[in-house]
């Protein structure tokens, strides 16, 4: 996979791998997901950013 | 549903545990909420405002491949809808299962009319959706 900063996202086009520090509200613990690991487990991935905690989302 | 629903901002992972347990509409909260403060993953998905050090209110939908099949962007004021997401996922389950269909305009839900693009359809859109 070529570098994303060259490359940027195209709808169709392959996603790069990345991986996320994660708080988990089911566990209350913290940890890692990967695309890749989500990818592996045969799910869609739904990606929602927002601006910031402690607001709305 | 099959699905891995993160959500993502530039705070770090313990202030997304603080915001949890201060809020009260987050009490019944189930999905993991992501990290970002490097803007690393967000500047990847091209949401991160530099000057502002946060990630705009993007949706991305990537499907088990691995490719990205859904995207939409608002700005820092303006909130989304669980509706339309749902709608934008349920349809490309749909398409996922059916890949020589194509969801319409205003499709909405399974059940609801589809259309598969071919010689016939040309110009006859309207015929098709009216059959």
């Amino acid at each position: 996979m070529t570098s994303s900063d060259s490359n940027p996202l195209q709808l169709g086009g392959q996603v790069p791998n990345f991986e996320l520090s994660v708080y988990d509200p089911v566990k209350n613990d913290f940890g890692k997901i990967s695309l890749d690991e989500i990818k592996s487990q045969g799910k869609w991935t739904i990606l929602f950013f927002y601006p910031a905690d402690f607001t709305f989302v | 549903m099959g699905a891995a629903l993160i959500t993502v901002s530039t705070d770090t992972q313990f202030v997304h545990l603080a915001w949890r347990r201060h809020e009260k509409s987050l009490e019944n909260v189930q999905y993991l909420m992501g990290a970002d403060p490097s803007g690393k993953v967000s500047r990847l998905f091209g949401v991160y405002v530099e000057d502002a050090g946060l990630a705009l209110r993007g949706t991305f939908l990537i499907n088990p491949e691995g490719r990205l099949l859904n995207s939409e962007v608002s700005f820092f004021n303006m909130g989304r809808n669980i509706d339309e997401l749902m709608r934008k996922f349920k349809a490309n389950l749909y398409l996922a299962k059916k890949p020589a269909e194509a969801c319409p305009a205003q499709w909405k839900d399974e059940g609801d009319k589809t259309l598969t693009p071919g010689p016939n359809m040309v110009g006859k859109v309207h015929e098709a959706l009216a059959k």
